[in-house]
């Protein structure tokens, strides 16, 4: 696609690239409208509309300037005066009062902004209809220009005098959903002026950090209530970073400020009063000193800027913690193995490619310092220890059968420094598989195993890592096979998602007071209880891997051993608290993802993993009367580089008195993320069909209430269905996670698969969690030349179809991906060439279905499609490594039905297509009010 | 004294000490939500409390049915079954995991059964009365 670069927009619009979709996002700086289509200029308006944005840019950092020189005394104008004398200059030696030099300037851009309004008719003009509020007197169809602008107009003064959220009503019945809304920014969060010390872009942590479901908070619980939007934070505080991405500015001076009453980390919305010698806590309004090193460059050992400091400039920091913040000196990382190497996992090859992945990836451990301790243990029906002395090649086996009373056998040379010992571990992993070739024992003694790593690490806390490949039968924690196929899809399925035995969350719970946080891997060709063994790292802040009758002979040895390598190699964060603080009045009431909750508001964390991500549900207590409210998410951590620190993530947000903001401000996808962790929680808790009832009646609430207070039909019936643009998904994700493998309605689902499901749905950040819910689907024979190119910013990606089988060609080959799994769909009447040319096969009849790894040809289509492949695998964040399947038209319908389910816009079975989702919600909505 | 008397007096002892119980259980439980004291010391501790409690209640239910005493058999019975039917679920132990979530409803159980014991001390005390003045005559 002939992407137009930012300099050929128009005035007041900028470009912004959108990795996902491989191209740009239009985003109007004055409105903050966004379009994938390049906005028109128009040479009437244009003029008029330019100074807006650029004025909007120049008064926050007019205004910092202005500040660091009132702080300091400097004279001279840094900006120049470029912008025909919006704002006044700041004055010399005078102390900077907020809300003086921006005001003002504030009402002019207002003015100007009413006007590009008009300017841009299609966008929202034609889809106003008659009946809403919005737009009470509003001129049918086709009406001259002059009509519009004076619509236009009505809008401005609609707009609350000065926030940026506008209201754009659409009609659900009439726009079909539009699968690149799903990777537009959130709803610009528009702070009053001032609110901000500094004029950064950085001052609020990006979205991928943490977000709210509305950017707009309301000022009381009834307003909230009304708009029956719940309220929540989703956090992903431990985010890796990608190429391209800023890194966390990190504070190495150790001069924490922090409020004295709340303990609130000093960020860039705290207020400096007193001449600078005191700094006022924006949660708790108390006034605090400011530290007296706070200006003193540490490092160059001379008078430093305080402007320039990171916490007042960033949203994302992290401090290098004092020895006030450690109860011991810091603790080495430690990793120990927990392998299975019973028949089936010996026979299925995991033991062999999990040595070799750990042999590959030795280097990739987190081991700076050299300070890393790794232990193996193997288990099947006993247990195998290995002593690796320090320096030799030699090791040798232990073993203790007796898995009632665990004990070690050996007080030393089990945990062992990696570097020291790394001669004889790398023996070790070459050998595990061949010495357990022939071992036909059946069993596994799985909980003893943890005992016994447990008991190794106790003292040091670290990362357990389990792989097993068969339900654990002997010794505590043994478990009894309890799927029973006639209870599916009954009301009784939600107990099999519940845990069997007490014992993984009591050793659970140890696990947590000891910080050891269990990874655990599964591998089970039967029945392996993953809703109970998930428990584990649930509840220590791991993270639960599945693959369902794993074999090593097929492209499963490939997926995890690049999932178990990621694994091995990211940084992780051990012995971590995570407290959210937030401003007066709103209370953070309950928490979902993995961790284990230490009190009402401290989440415990022995090791936090990256890419994890959690939720939590925000109250409203009493009228919040602050301009804006501010989140702050602070986690106290250990590196595995053997440094205590802390992570303080800080978001502001304005507050509104109303409604319509709320809604225009509404973050679709962070809601749809916490209602995936509420429906996993209800399915567990309640029943299923309890679950799916919450879901879908939130949507009808949300419709209801929008409907009642924002369009002209109130609470009366109307032919349509209304939401604001900013929602138009919603419903769709709603349906996506209806039909979702952790919640669907089905009696064919393995309760293995769900409860992997539901753990994913849980701890998915929002990056993975939207494709898992709403996939993305390609046409790939007929997209655009460029597509599987390599463009400015990467792979090219072909632009994503809505999810119906309505789009299927018989001639074609499509791809659906989920994050998690891609399916290459052939028709059956595909071109015999395009077989060729991409599966290197003469026809569609020799082709295969299933798992495969695509060649690699000398043509161009096959180098497109393999690079569109490897993009998907790449482009998100998290270890996961999607498979692909190929999938014929009238192949194997099993494998079909499964592709066919992503396609979620269809129906399949009893699970009702978008279209009938769409007019039960509108039944609802109706109906519920009469 | 008669045995109905002795038996309203054994009562009265009882639904005192399970009273005591239940203001135990309330403190513990606003212990919590002040963080004094962490989710897995909780639950340590008001585990050993709760199948004693559940079994000194199913005795005296017990007793009132042995000794024909129906009104204060029925008015048992109820709170009788609903620990019952805890125990076979398996959820009548309180979950380090799980307890803040489930708080509220803690909470409110440890309430109504705190109000429910006073109430049922002040009946046995009357009926101890009574059963002391019936004999007195």
């Amino acid at each position: 696609m002939a992407s137009p670069g930012p300099q050929q927009l128009p005035p007041g619009w900028t470009a912004e690239w959108e990795p996902t979709h491989q191209r740009y996002l239009f985003i109007e700086t004055a409105t903050g409208q966004t379009s994938w289509e390049p906005p028109v200029v128009d040479p009437e308006l244009a003029p008029s509309s330019s100074p807006a944005p650029a004025a909007h840019h120049a008064k926050r950092r007019q205004y910092a300037a202005g500040q660091t020189q009132a702080y300091y005394g400097a004279g001279d104008n840094l900006n120049g005066g470029g912008y025909g004398g919006a704002a006044a200059p700041p004055q010399p030696g005078q102390l900077f009062t907020p809300g003086l030099a921006a005001e003002n300037q504030f009402q002019q851009q207002q003015q100007q902004q009413q006007q590009p309004m008009g300017g841009q008719p299609p966008y929202y003009g034609a889809a106003q209809e008659p009946e809403y509020i919005n737009a009470p007197q509003q001129p049918m169809y086709g009406q001259p220009q002059a009509q519009m602008n004076n619509l236009a107009d009505q809008f401005g003064q609609m707009n609350m005098g000065q926030k940026g959220h506008r209201l754009y009503t659409t009609n659900l019945l009439t726009s079909p959903p539009d699968p690149r809304e799903l990777s537009q920014p959130p709803p610009e969060i528009v702070l009053p002026p001032n609110s901000c010390v500094s004029p950064s872009p950085f001052a609020n942590a990006d979205h991928t950090y943490q977000r709210c479901t509305v950017n707009a908070i309301p000022t009381t619980n009834s307003l909230l209530k009304k708009s029956n939007i719940p309220l929540g934070l989703v956090l992903t505080p431990y985010r890796s970073l990608k190429e391209g991405d800023e890194p966390v500015p990190l504070i190495t001076d150790t001069v924490i400020a922090r409020c004295r009453r709340c303990r609130t980390y000093i960020n860039p919305y705290v207020q400096f009063i007193d001449g600078g010698n005191r700094w006022r806590c924006c949660m708790c309004s108390l006034s605090n000193e400011v530290p007296q090193l706070f200006d003193w460059d540490q490092v160059r050992n001379q008078p430093g800027d305080r402007w320039a400091r990171p916490e007042l400039n960033h949203g994302v920091v992290e401090f290098v913690a004092p020895t006030e913040y450690m109860v011991r000196p810091p603790q080495p990382a430690v990793y120990i193995f927990l392998i299975d190497v019973s028949h089936s996992a010996i026979q299925s090859g995991m033991v062999a490619t999990a040595t070799r992945t750990i042999l590959e990836n030795l280097d990739r451990i987190p081991d700076e310092n050299g300070r890393t301790r790794v232990a193996l243990i193997a288990f099947d029906t006993s247990l195998y220890f290995f002593s690796l002395p320090a320096g030799s090649t030699e090791s040798s086996m232990l073993v203790v059968s007796d898995v009632e009373d665990v004990f070690l056998p050996k007080p030393t040379d089990l945990l062992v420094n990696l570097s020291e010992a790394r001669a004889s571990l790398e023996s070790l992993l070459g050998r595990l598989g061949d010495m357990f070739q022939d071992n036909h024992i059946i069993g596994s003694a799985l909980g003893p195993a943890l005992q016994a790593g447990f008991q190794l690490m106790s003292s040091i806390g670290g990362k357990i890592i389990v792989l097993s490949a068969s339900l654990p039968s002997v010794g505590v924690g043994a478990l009894k096979n309890r799927e029973d196929p006639k209870i599916l899809g009954t009301s009784k399925e939600s107990g099999l998602l519940q845990a069997a035995s007490p014992f993984y969350k009591t050793f659970a719970i140890e696990c947590s007071r000891a910080q050891v946080s269990v990874d655990m891997f599964l591998f089970s060709a039967g029945y392996q209880d993953v809703a109970t063994l998930a428990c584990l790292p649930h509840y220590t802040a791991g993270q639960t891997y599945f693959y369902p009758a794993f074999n090593a002979r097929t492209e499963d040895a490939i997926k995890f051993a690049h999932e178990f390598g990621s694994v091995l190699a990211q940084p992780i964060m051990l012995e971590a608290v995570m407290r959210v603080r937030a401003s007066k009045n709103l209370r953070m009431s309950s928490f979902h993802g993995n961790f284990f909750v230490r009190s009402t508001d401290l989440l415990a964390m022995p090791a936090v993993p990256q890419d994890l991500s959690y939720a939590i549900e925000v109250q409203i207590e009493d009228t919040i009367t602050a301009p804006f409210v501010v989140f702050q998410t602070a986690i106290l951590h250990t590196t595995c580089y053997g440094e205590r620190r802390i992570r303080v993530v800080t978001t502001a947000f304005p507050t509104t008195s109303n409604l319509s903001e709320v809604f225009a401000s509404a973050d679709q996808v962070a809601i749809a993320t916490l209602l995936a962790n509420k429906a996993v929680e209800r399915c567990i808790t309640h029943k299923l069909e309890d679950a799916r009832d919450a879901l879908f009646n939130k949507a009808v609430e949300i419709l209801q209430a929008y409907k009642a207070s924002m369009t002209a039909a109130g609470a009366g019936a109307s032919a349509q269905l209304a939401i604001s643009e900013n929602l138009k998904m919603l419903p769709v994700l709603v349906l996506g996670l209806l039909k979702n493998v952790g919640i669907r309605q089905s009696a064919q689902i393995p309760p293995d698969l769900r409860a992997y499901a539901q753990a994913l749905l849980t701890s998915l950040p929002a990056q993975l969690l939207m494709p898992y819910t709403y996939p993305n689907f390609y046409s790939l024979h007929n997209m655009p030349p460029e597509c599987g190119t390599v463009g400015e910013h990467g792979v090219i990606m072909p632009p994503p179809l809505p999810l119906t089988s309505e789009r299927l060609e018989r001639h074609g080959l499509y791809m659906i991906e989920d994050g998690q799994t891609m399916f290459l769909w052939v028709g059956r009447d595909a071109v015999p060439q395009l077989v060729v040319d991409v599966f290197n096969l003469p026809s569609y009849e020799v082709l295969r279905g299933g798992k495969t790894t695509l060649p690699i040809l000398d043509n161009p289509f096959n180098q497109r499609i393999n690079a569109i492949i490897q993009k998907t695998r790449e482009m998100r964040r998290g270890p996961y490594w999607p498979h692909l399947y190929i999938v014929k038209e009238d192949g194997e319908p099993a494998l079909r039905l499964w592709a066919l389910s992503c396609l979620i816009q269809d129906r399949s079975d009893v699970l009702p297509s978008y279209q009938q989702f769409i007019s039960q919600l509108k039944d609802k909505v109706n109906g519920g009010n009469y | 004294m008669t045995g109905a008397g002795w038996l309203f007096l054994f009562s009265v002892l009882v639904a005192a000490g399970l009273l005591f119980t239940m203001v135990f259980f309330i403190i513990m439980f606003s212990d919590l939500e002040c963080d004094y004291i962490n989710p897995i010391d909780l639950c340590n501790k008001l585990n050993q409390f709760v199948l004693p409690e559940h079994i000194v209640h199913a005795f005296l239910t017990l007793c009132f049915l042995l000794s024909g005493q129906w009104i204060a058999f029925i008015i048992n019975a109820p709170l009788l079954a609903y620990n019952a039917n805890k125990i076979r679920l398996g959820n009548h132990m309180y979950d380090a995991t799980e307890i803040f979530r489930t708080l509220p409803n803690h909470k409110k159980e440890s309430f109504i059964k705190l109000g429910f014991y006073l109430l049922s001390f002040f009946y046995y005390l009357y009926r101890m009365i009574l059963a002391l003045i019936a004999e007195g005559e």
